[in-house]
């Protein structure tokens, strides 16, 4: 068992990356754009006009948490936290709110054909790249201690 | 993989871009009539749109009349005046109303407020009737009141008898009138529920009642453009309603109409009319309000299908069963010009040109660019069916500039001399129009008074 004072010090050290603030809000506003699929899916299946009426809900709560990574990212920057952006997770997540962007206006349609077949092909899509951007850990930066890594 | 997605985010975005081109309208004159020219329906990200800054009236402005007739305001300063009613001994009843107001549902009813406030259509409604009193049937107004107050966004209005109803935005009430009343204080006797909240998308109860007074009809528009708002809302909307004036008993006269604005009876024929506010969203061009007489039991479109057959593909699930039957309407007015008054000519008072057919008051809307409606027509009628061209009566609601809109003009009706009377719901005015005499005192001055 290592003291405390120990830890705390190896923690800090090369061996964990550095907090980045943005990752949590990507991932929030990954999970709010791609819940829209299943009520899409459901809207699709039902019929049922609230299940559309979420996903338009869905998808604008989806980019203003964007919005707010947005902030965070370069907040992550100004701090000296994030020392470059990782180029593969952010065109991954960039992609995936352009499109959610498209499908808001989309789904601002009425009725049936605010979600079939375009709304719902979006967020499939949409879907798709932010799975892989999770997989890939939400963070669109590469932090200054784990880049120092060879 | 990456790679592949990229692809098609590139396809799909200049897909989007394509589609979000906004395309300008066509001549309104191809829809005038029988046989109104249908584009192709289209869907947008961005629906086409154009909206007009409401700027009211300045002193000494006014509407411009067509040749040999004169425009003068009867009263000003109102609250959102919609619909207008001359009484027996020639009191003219302005009744005062908006929508009752409705919390946002999605996302984009946010916008939908800033669009309805900037083009003035947004204002609080005075929940009350006003009456005016003319005489001497010469345009100056000798008294103005509030005749019925604290009514809940009431739109219809009709005298049978020695009863006036009143067409609340939920309900028909009855109030027992005598001539030359000035005030009514008594609540009023409900003769029966009408469809409203929640919701309540299309809020005003237009109405009429019956030659022989037994029977009243009742416009009631759906509770979304195109069913957004569900099926379940929809139950008993987008119907004519024919009400039995004794026992507040209703069944559904005809339906498929998405919102009968207005109702009146033609005078030679006792044939019901009503005219109707097609749906949005599918283009500039798409889909022609329209005027049309009204079948028992007729089905007319909405919303499964418009101008008879053509099917609207945002309705899931689709109804074959209902389109095979849909009524093609009689007269086409062109698309988003939103016509919310109609009332009969009663022979030549204003001139031989409108001795017979329909005034429309085309409230305009701003799902077109350019902007359609803001303006009074006339449709000539021959053995009581509308044929040919309308005819601009009362224009120049809109600005030169096409962007500012003075007034809008709404509910219609003729006062006792044949002129004819137009509720201006953004200008806050009822304006009186008619035949310009050789000597004709006071109507060419705009009224200074305030209530």
């Amino acid at each position: 068992m290592l003291a405390p004072n120990l830890s705390e010090s190896i923690v800090s050290s090369a061996d964990r990356a550095p907090f980045l603030l943005h990752r949590g809000f990507i991932g929030a506003g990954a999970v709010l754009l791609m819940a829209a699929l299943i009520t899409d899916y459901t809207y699709y299946t039902t019929a049922l006009w609230q299940w559309a009426n979420f996903s338009a809900w869905l998808i604008t709560a989806g980019l203003i948490v964007m919005l707010v990574a947005v902030v965070s990212l370069l907040i992550d920057f100004a701090t000296g936290h994030a020392r470059r952006l990782n180029p593969a997770s952010f065109m991954l997540v960039t992609a995936a709110a352009l499109l959610s962007l498209v499908n808001a206006f989309v789904h601002s349609r009425d009725a049936w054909t605010s979600v079939v077949p375009q709304g719902i092909l979006l967020s499939v899509v949409s879907t798709i790249l932010l799975v892989i951007a999770g997989a890939r850990g939400w963070s669109l930066a590469v932090s200054r201690a784990s880049g120092d890594r060879p | 993989m990456r790679t592949m997605s990229l692809c098609r985010i590139v396809a799909l975005i200049s897909i989007a871009a394509t589609a979000a081109c906004s395309s300008r309208a066509g001549d309104p004159a191809r829809q005038y009539g029988p046989d109104p020219y249908l584009p192709e329906p289209r869907e947008y990200l961005l629906p086409p749109m154009s909206v007009p800054k409401a700027i009211g009236w300045q002193a000494g402005e006014m509407p411009t009349a067509s040749a040999g007739l004169t425009v003068a305001a009867l009263a000003t300063g109102l609250e959102h005046p919609r619909t207008l009613y001359t009484l027996p001994n020639g009191d003219i009843l302005v009744v005062e109303s908006n929508s009752p107001g409705t919390e946002p549902f999605r996302p984009k009813d946010f916008i939908a407020g800033k669009v309805k406030a900037r083009a003035g259509a947004a204002a609080t409604g005075g929940n009350r009737i006003t009456l005016l009193r003319e005489a001497d049937g010469n345009g100056t107004r000798e008294l103005r009141t509030v005749f019925i107050d604290h009514l809940h966004s009431p739109y219809g209005i009709v005298l049978v008898g020695d009863t006036l109803y009143v067409a609340n935005t939920d309900a028909i009430l009855a109030f027992s009138y005598t001539p030359g009343m000035t005030r009514i204080t008594s609540p009023g006797v409900k003769l029966t529920d009408l469809p409203a909240g929640p919701i309540d998308h299309h809020w005003t109860k237009s109405m009429t009642a019956s030659a022989d007074g037994s029977k009243l009809y009742v416009g009631v528009g759906s509770n979304s453009n195109i069913t957004e708002n569900g099926m379940a809302v929809e139950e008993g909307r987008a119907v004519i309603y024919e009400v039995d004036r004794s026992t507040g008993a209703k069944r559904i006269f005809a339906s498929g109409t998405r919102n009968p604005t207005s109702v009146a009876f033609e005078p030679h024929t006792q044939q019901l009319f009503a005219v109707v506010n097609e749906r949005d969203e599918i283009g500039p061009d798409l889909v022609p309000d329209y005027l049309t007489s009204i079948r028992q039991g007729g089905f007319y479109g909405w919303p499964y299908s418009y101008w008879g057959t053509h099917v609207d593909v945002r309705v899931h699930p689709q109804r074959p069963d209902l389109v095979a039957r849909a009524i093609r309407p009689d007269y086409g007015l062109s698309s988003h010009v939103a016509p919310l008054g109609l009332v009969f000519s009663q022979g030549q008072h204003l001139s031989s040109l409108f001795a017979n057919g329909a005034f429309i008051g085309e409230h305009g809307s701003w799902d077109r660019s350019p902007l359609n409606g803001y303006q009074v027509i006339y449709v000539p009628f021959v053995n009581g069916r509308p044929l040919g061209k309308p005819i601009p009566v009362v224009t120049g609601f809109l600005g030169r500039d096409n962007e500012t809109v003075h007034g809008r003009p709404v509910g219609l009706a003729l006062d006792r001399s044949g002129a004819l009377l137009i509720a201006d719901d953004v200008g806050n005015t009822v304006w009186r129009v008619s035949a310009r005499q050789a000597v004709e005192p006071s109507t060419t001055q705009p009224e200074s008074g305030v209530p």
